[in-house]
């Protein structure tokens, strides 16, 4: 039986997403397709699959990432589905769990792990970047930039401050911790 | 400027890769080696090998059209560096031995 489920998961998010998805799959949910607010599962049997959520560069039909996506699969790592960004990709992977008992580990050494983090932390600035900027216009039209008062565009702008305070912390996070493993790198493979 | 030291992951890849392996022989192979201390994860391993087969110490052999998967195997200069990776590492454990009263 198929469900659609609709979820709103912040750029941010991308571990809370995976932790549902897995959910839902321990729970006996496949996660078939997921869009920027909708997510579809048919019914399989419980734990048979394990999730995860990578942010690579680019785009998903490109000629190189769609040789990542092969060479992914000749390791048992199927590629769900894929959402397009500018520059970036969400793309949803999946893996039998009696092959990958504790989940998928796409990166095992410090330096492709520094470079993932780049792409979200990259990520979150041009998005910090853009929702800044759009949440003034707004902010400027609500308080007469272009007239009367506009409360419409006054809760459009507090929204996509919220957006960008979020956007924000998290890429001062990532970066926080890509600090932390340069200095871990120094000392360790 | 010397030859700096090869990750443990490189070191594991171009080891294994003396006979023709894929990607997921190559996992299978690198962590039966390492007595499954070293478990590659594919991102790494697919970064690892592009960069090899840039740097020409492994060639990417023509695909099998049965199984679809690409093969790897080590160059001469991929052997030649091992070879030298293992002199290093070879000092490494000769002098640790000596100064802290192993073998």
């Amino acid at each position: 039986m198929r469900r659609v489920f609709h979820k709103l998961y912040f750029v941010w998010e991308l571990e809370k997403e995976q932790a549902w998805i897995n959910e839902m799959a321990a729970h006996g949910y496949s996660l078939e397709h997921a869009g920027r607010l909708t997510f579809t599962f048919d019914e399989t049997e419980p734990g048979k699959y394990t999730y995860k959520t990578l942010i690579i560069k680019g785009h998903s039909g490109s000629a190189e990432n769609v040789k990542y996506f092969r060479f992914l699969e000749e390791m048992g790592i199927k590629v769900v589905c894929c959402i397009n960004y500018p520059g970036v990709c969400w793309v949803y992977t999946r893996a039998l769990a009696e092959e990958y008992p504790e989940g998928i580990e796409v990166y095992s050494d410090i330096d492709s792990t520094i470079d993932s983090m780049k792409i979200s932390g990259g990520y979150l600035i041009f998005a910090a970047v853009l929702t800044l900027l759009t949440s003034v216009l707004n902010l400027w039209i609500a308080f007469g930039g272009t007239g009367a008062f506009a409360p419409v565009n006054l809760i459009c702008g507090v929204f996509l401050l919220i957006l960008c305070i979020g956007a924000t912390i998290s890429a001062v996070k990532t970066f926080i911790k890509i600090s932390k493993l340069k200095k871990e790198r120094a000392i360790h493979e | 400027m010397p030859q700096l030291a090869l990750t443990e992951a490189v070191f594991y890849i171009l080891l294994s890769l003396q006979k023709p392996l894929h990607g997921y022989g190559i996992i299978q192979n690198v962590e039966e080696l390492s007595k499954g201390r070293v478990k590659l994860a594919a991102g790494t391993l697919y970064g690892a090998l592009n960069s090899l087969v840039d740097k020409g110490w492994i060639d990417a052999l023509p695909e099998n059209p049965e199984s679809r998967k690409k093969e790897y195997v080590i160059t001469g200069s991929g052997l030649n560096v091992l070879k030298e990776e293992l002199a290093r590492l070879t000092e490494l454990v000769d002098n640790g031995n000596r100064l802290l009263g192993g073998n």
